[in-house]
């Protein structure tokens, strides 16, 4: 097993790292970094619980490679507000009850907030064009829907 | 039977040079594998279908993220453009919006921060989402070799499932694409299971514009997904709409030769019978709505 | 805190989970970290769907660096279940489905573990197999089980040994035979439903370790610590106070992670490498077809009415394919039995109800248990026979649908419930009186209702307890056994107990993970019961420890205890008004006079609730004087529209009502409404594929396509209907599973009103409805 150095950006943390050439990018943040609030639902990038930004782009984790993220900025939902606060998405997913479960709930709020920071007033129909690569078995999607509404609406991400 | 916990285990190099990657391929075969966004080759490794020693990584190869447009070359996209990049760039917008449209098709946002077109035509699954508008559009690809550079038509590219016109020691460089005729109008229409991020069931690229040289005085191309071992042009349906002036009788009629150029299977997504149903209905619907659009811009 | 809730039963409080879950630290078990000495688990697992073991080699695993130990069905002689004991934890010496685990295989990586499954070698002799249930039970049948005679099983399921049957629920009320030519019109039809799957975004996971010294844990995303527990400890003959099992959040339930799967293989592993945790998680695609199922279903169902319109008998047979092992599923079975008719007063009613072994996934409990399954044929040929009786669906079903104090098929008067009401509130919210136009001219628009009941199908004795803990500062700790699933049963928890004790809500804490060593017992998180049970056992603990606390606080005043309330976290007299703060006193107690002594001390209030008036049935005609606690019951409204160019379906409304006593969290209860009717939608659509030879042929999210934000309804219209549950906690009864019975027969009596045709099969598909579509025009 081959093992690659690298540097990674990660919620604003530079880390240096060892990782073996086919540990993925999400379980280098579960078992490397502790980051377990990224979850892994089905490793073949169609369930989108996997979901983080990197260099400010959301992808799943599932298929990315730690070694690819060197050199690169990684934010997972842990890093989506200061410690003790709220983003204005997250708090609206609160406001609206748009949790069950909570497993889908990483991924939904990473790819929320990378939606309104490329389009900060979705509408209806791209917002759940957005999300249509996160699947929630709980919620039946509506409140997570009306959540990025509220969170646009406020003017925040 | 079942799927792995996580990947198998392998080397990982980035290549840094087109010979680099040669080199490699030559060296060890089957036993490397080329790595663009992944979505394709992780899961068939998970699955267990391919266990490669060595993963090589081109996305760092120069060139390989290039997007570039001039009327007189058309457009050159490299092989790891992804397809948020390539549907979003301006000059794919403006002058192949078809493309913009097969790309925008394909799964959900953040998986298309990762597919690649290199990667998706490689992949060369029937139902690949760019590869019906990059034959309508005539798109050639550009391969490099132990012996260099060459380039193949789109044509001629997919020999079969998941099989290309590539050589063991070949990768793929970029996709070229022609300028268009003036005014020309396209469209690409899936069918899924969902409304929108499933695989296509069918697929059908309709892409039509004024052409003097015609009888019909105008070119239909369609090229069909999902319906046949390989992405494929539909001759007799064009040959038709070449010869005879567009309109709701002849679309019929050129749907009717789309469905009959496709020969879809049974399996667990779909029958034959509906998807040739649907090669019918999508390619009608196509050529509809291609002709209105070419209407209002003339 | 800035902001406290008085009172907060029927408020709309946040979650007391949501902060957790929003900012990612919510544990799962997948997340937790074990150290350095975790080791890794992968089943290896038949792949034939019926076959004897003849060998299993497992000398080449054993030599691969990194595996420390292979376990086989030896060390798993005895045999597990909940109802019945039909299942071995590793298979000894049959396989009975493709994905039956025949050997575990423990390693120091995920990597090796796998490597060494694949050097385990297993000689099978494969047998015929059987997919169907009706086929199963034909004579000449393969046998899956020839030794069902001998398994233990509960006093109220039937099996027939010598046949693949598991459980026989008959049901005889009145005579059927006598009434069918009273009948002004009679319909029949058969249903047939396939095997889905929940398909949790959480998949099973569990971690087992085995201490030298007799302790074992498990811990577990499970709905059923206090039953999982039970089971394994029975299974390996474990003391139940050396079994602990700790349960944490758990990522989507809905019946698949009740009971026990694939946690007792990671108990047993664990106890091959004792002193090291053992991680056993599964694929996604192993979570599709060797977790649990739900089960497939052909139905026989045969109704008629009088020239009114009054349904005046009905004659079933449902045929269950239960899967490879039938432990939990033969539940499915009896309570369809005593539910057969659905939600109608029906006089004369022959129902026969089977459990059937198939060599398929093991079918279970799924969100609804056999009523979604039953439910899907009878709302359809209830719209056949008023159809035929030339009446309105709604108007027939408002004639027939069961009313309070009707005496219902199993001779059990109904509780009080409004199922009327339910019926009005969807019908005004679809406009079902209005025939609406479609989006398009070649898209036809239908409407469609269904109505449902279910009863907790439970034994006649499930318990739940509870302990309210007072803390210095005047917060309280709730310990409860009942799980959070993403329902809400945490926050109901704490709204109950601090609505209970008269203390702000945001005071309460929940003792969480669920832990068996200090939890107090619950059967299990399953049946939509917990709001109700759970709510009963939680409000008596929080009532106890109340009626301590005034008691110390009346004497210390020299009142009586009557006269003192507890609002917003104080003591009050109504008498005097004097007030005494809970803060210090409930763990320190009060002072004397003149400090001459002290009364009180910690307040621990405890209480608990378990049913006591279910009676059995009678095993010929399944009459009984109480054969279920309650019914909930609801209906559902859905607006379609059909594309007839490709037979796609776009739902534009579903309305949904349901009669849940009390909600107490109202907020809540929609959001199960919301959720229920896409689940409800989704399953629709869903089937597990195989192929001749059962091999599964979509387990994967691939091709096992559930619905997305792009599927939903444009609508989903929620409303609480509430007519108090006797014994329910301030009126409260279950709707969890409820929410999403009736909608693919909503959904399917909305495509006859679109386009003239009928589905008696599940799934639809688009190519389903085109294909019919292409036929009718021909």
């Amino acid at each position: 097993m081959v093992i690659h150095s690298i540097t990674v950006t990660v919620n604003g943390a530079q880390e240096h790292l060892d990782v073996p050439a086919n540990m993925t990018l999400l379980h280098m943040l579960r078992e490397k970094l502790a980051l377990t609030g990224t979850k892994n639902g089905c490793e073949a990038g169609e369930c989108g619980a996997c979901t983080v930004l990197v260099d400010g782009e959301p992808v799943n984790s599932c298929l990315v490679l730690a070694v690819e993220v060197d050199g690169r900025q990684v934010i997972t939902v842990e890093g989506l507000a200061p410690e003790g606060e709220l983003s204005p998405l997250q708090e609206a997913f609160v406001e609206h009850n748009a949790v069950q479960c909570g497993f889908c709930t990483p991924g939904m709020l990473i790819v929320g907030h990378a939606l309104l920071q490329r389009n900060p007033h979705p509408s209806e129909e791209e917002i759940k064009e957005a999300l249509v690569g996160n699947l929630c078995r709980c919620t039946g999607y509506l409140r997570i829907i009306r959540a990025v509404q509220t969170a646009a609406d406020k003017g925040g991400a | 039977m079942l799927s792995r916990l996580g990947l198998p285990s392998f080397d990982y190099v980035r290549a840094g040079t087109p010979d680099e990657v040669c080199r490699l391929l030559k060296k060890h075969g089957e036993a490397a594998q080329l790595l663009m966004g992944g979505t394709d080759l992780f899961p068939r490794m998970r699955d267990g279908f391919i266990h490669p020693r060595i993963v090589v990584d081109l996305k760092h190869l120069p060139g390989m993220h290039d997007i570039l447009y001039d009327e007189g070359t058309g457009l050159t996209v490299g092989a790891a453009v992804s397809m948020n990049r390539l549907a979003c760039h301006s000059a794919v917008q403006d002058i192949y919006p078809l493309l913009a449209e097969a790309a925008n098709s394909v799964a959900s946002y953040p998986l298309r921060n990762r597919a690649t077109i290199g990667g998706n035509l490689c992949n060369a699954s029937p139902c690949a989402d760019t590869a019906p508008a990059t034959l309508v559009l005539d798109g050639h690809v550009v391969l490099y070799g132990l012996n260099g550079e060459r380039e193949v038509p789109s044509s001629e590219f997919f020999i079969g499932p998941g099989e290309t016109a590539m050589r063991s020691d070949e990768f793929l460089m970029a996709v070229r694409y022609p300028s268009p005729p003036a005014n020309a109008v396209g469209r690409y229409l899936k069918l899924g299971r969902n409304r929108s991020g499933d695989l296509a069931i069918v697929s059908v690229a309709v892409f039509g514009f004024h052409d003097g040289s015609t009888p019909s005085s105008y070119q239909f191309r369609i090229a069909l997904g999902s319906v046949a071992p390989v992405p494929l042009r539909t001759a007799e349906a064009e040959d038709v709409l070449a010869t005879n002036p567009p309109g709701e009788e002849i679309f019929e009629v050129a749907a009717q030769k789309a469905m009959e150029a496709a020969a879809p299977i049974d399996d667990v997504r779909g029958s034959a019978v509906y998807r040739n149903a649907m090669v019918r209905h999508l390619t009608l619907r196509g050529l509809r709505e291609v002709w209105e659009r070419m209407r209002e811009e003339r | 805190m800035t902001h406290l809730t008085s009172d907060p039963v029927g408020k709309n409080v946040h979650r007391v989970d949501i902060y957790d879950k929003v900012i990612g630290t919510a544990t799962f078990i997948d997340d937790m970290p074990f150290g350095p000495g975790l080791y890794h688990g992968r089943l290896v697992r038949s792949p034939h769907a019926h076959a004897l073991i003849k060998k299993v080699d497992a000398s080449k695993a054993l030599e691969l660096p990194g595996v420390k130990a292979v376990v086989t069905g030896h060390d798993t002689p005895t045999q597990i279940g909940l109802y019945l004991k039909d299942r071995h934890i590793f298979c000894p010496d049959r396989v009975r489905y493709v994905g039956d685990p025949v050997a575990g295989v423990v390693a120091v990586s995920p990597e090796i573990a796998q490597e060494g499954a694949r050097l385990v070698k297993v000689e099978y002799e494969a047998l015929p197999a059987v997919f169907d249930p009706v086929d199963a039970i034909q004579p000449g049948a393969p046998l899956i089980h020839p030794d069902l005679g001998h398994y233990e099983v509960v006093n109220f399921i039937f099996p027939q040994p010598g046949t693949n049957i598991s459980e026989h629920f008959k049901l005889r009320k009145g005579n059927v035979d006598a009434v069918w030519s009273q009948c002004a019109a009679i319909v029949e039809g058969t249903f047939r439903l396939p095997q889905i799957q929940h398909v949790p975004i959480e998949t099973h996971c569990a971690v087992a370790l085995w201490q030298p010294a007799r302790q074992v844990t498990l811990w577990t995303c499970s709905q059923s610590p206090f039953a999982q527990r039970d089971l394994i400890a029975q299974s390996l003959g474990i003391p139940h106070g050396d079994l602990r099992v700790v349960a944490h959040y758990v990522g989507g339930g809905f019946g698949g992670k009740a009971g026990v799967s694939m946690e007792a293989c990671a108990v047993v592993m664990a106890r091959a490498v004792k002193g090291h945790p053992v991680k056993l998680r599964m694929t996604r695609e192993e979570e599709f077809v060797s977790t649990t199922v739900r089960q497939s279903l052909v139905a026989h169902t045969k109704i008629g009415c009088d020239a009114e319109g009054n349904l005046l008998a009905m004659e079933t047979q449902y045929y269950f394919g239960g899967g490879a092992y039938n432990e939990y599923g033969v539940n499915i079975a009896r309570a369809a039995g005593y539910s057969c008719t659905g939600p109608y007063d029906i006089p004369n009613v022959k129902g026969d109800s089977y459990c059937v072994y198939t060599n398929r996934p093991v079918g279970s409990a799924m969100r609804g248990f056999g009523m979604p399954e039953i439910h899907w044929g009878i709302e359809q040929i209830m719209d056949q026979l008023a159809e035929k009786m030339g009446m309105d669906p709604v108007a027939f079903r408002r004639r027939n649908c069961v009313k309070t104090g009707d005496t219902i098929l199993t001779g059990m008067k109904m509780p009080a419930i409004d199922l009327g009401a339910c019926i009005d509130k969807v019908t005004e919210a679809i406009r079902w009186d209005r025939k609406e136009d479609p989006s398009a001219a070649h898209k036809k628009r239908g409407k469609g209702i269904a109505i449902m009941w279910k009863a907790p199908a439970m034994p006649p004795n499930p318990g739940s307890s509870a302990i309210v803990r007072f803390n210095e500062d005047a917060t309280v700790n709730v310990e409860i056994g009942a799980q959070e699933l993403g329902q809400g049963a945490f926050t109901v928890a704490a709204q109950v107990a601090a609505q209970a004790l008269g203390v702000p809500y945001e005071w309460v804490r929940i003792s969480a993970p669920v832990d068996t060593k200090y939890s107090p017992y619950e059967w299990q998180t399953v049946a939509s019961r917990i709001t109700w049970s759970m709510g009963n056992a939680v409000k008596a603990a929080a009532e106890d420890a109340k009626r301590q606390l005034l008691e110390v606080v009346a004497d210390h005043w020299d009142e009586d205890p009557n006269d003192l309330d507890i609002k917003d976290g104080k003591v009050i007299s109504y008498r005097t008004e004097e007030e005494q703060p809970l803060e210090k006193m409930v763990v320190y107690g009060l002072p004397n006079e003149n400090f001459e002594g002290w009364k009180g001390g910690p307040i621990v209030g405890h209480g608990k609730f378990m049913p006591t008036y279910v009676t059995n049935l009678d095993f010929e005609t399944g009459q009984g004087p109480r054969a279920v606690v309650h019914y909930t019951v609801g209906a559902q409204a859905v607006d379609l529209e059909v594309d007839t160019e490709t037979g796609q379906i776009e739902i534009l409304r579903i309305a949904s009502a349901y009669d849940v006593g009390k909600a107490i969290n109202p907020d809540l209860v929609l959001a199960q409404i919301e959720g229920g009717a896409v689940q409800g939608a989704s399953s629709a659509f869903e089937a597990l594929q195989f192929d001749e030879q059962g091999q599964p042929l979509n387990a994967s999210l691939v091709d096992y396509r559930i619905m997305t934000s792009a599927d939903v309804p444009q609508e989903i219209v929620g409303h609480i209907v509430e007519t108090p549950l006797e014994d329910g906690p301030w009126g409260a009864r279950g709707v969890g599973e409820h929410v999403m019975v009736q909608t693919a027969p909503a959904i399917a009596n909305a495509i006859y009103d679109a386009i003239a045709t009928r589905f008696s099969d599940l799934p639809l598909s688009a190519e389903k409805v085109f294909l019919a579509l292409q036929r009718t025009e021909a």
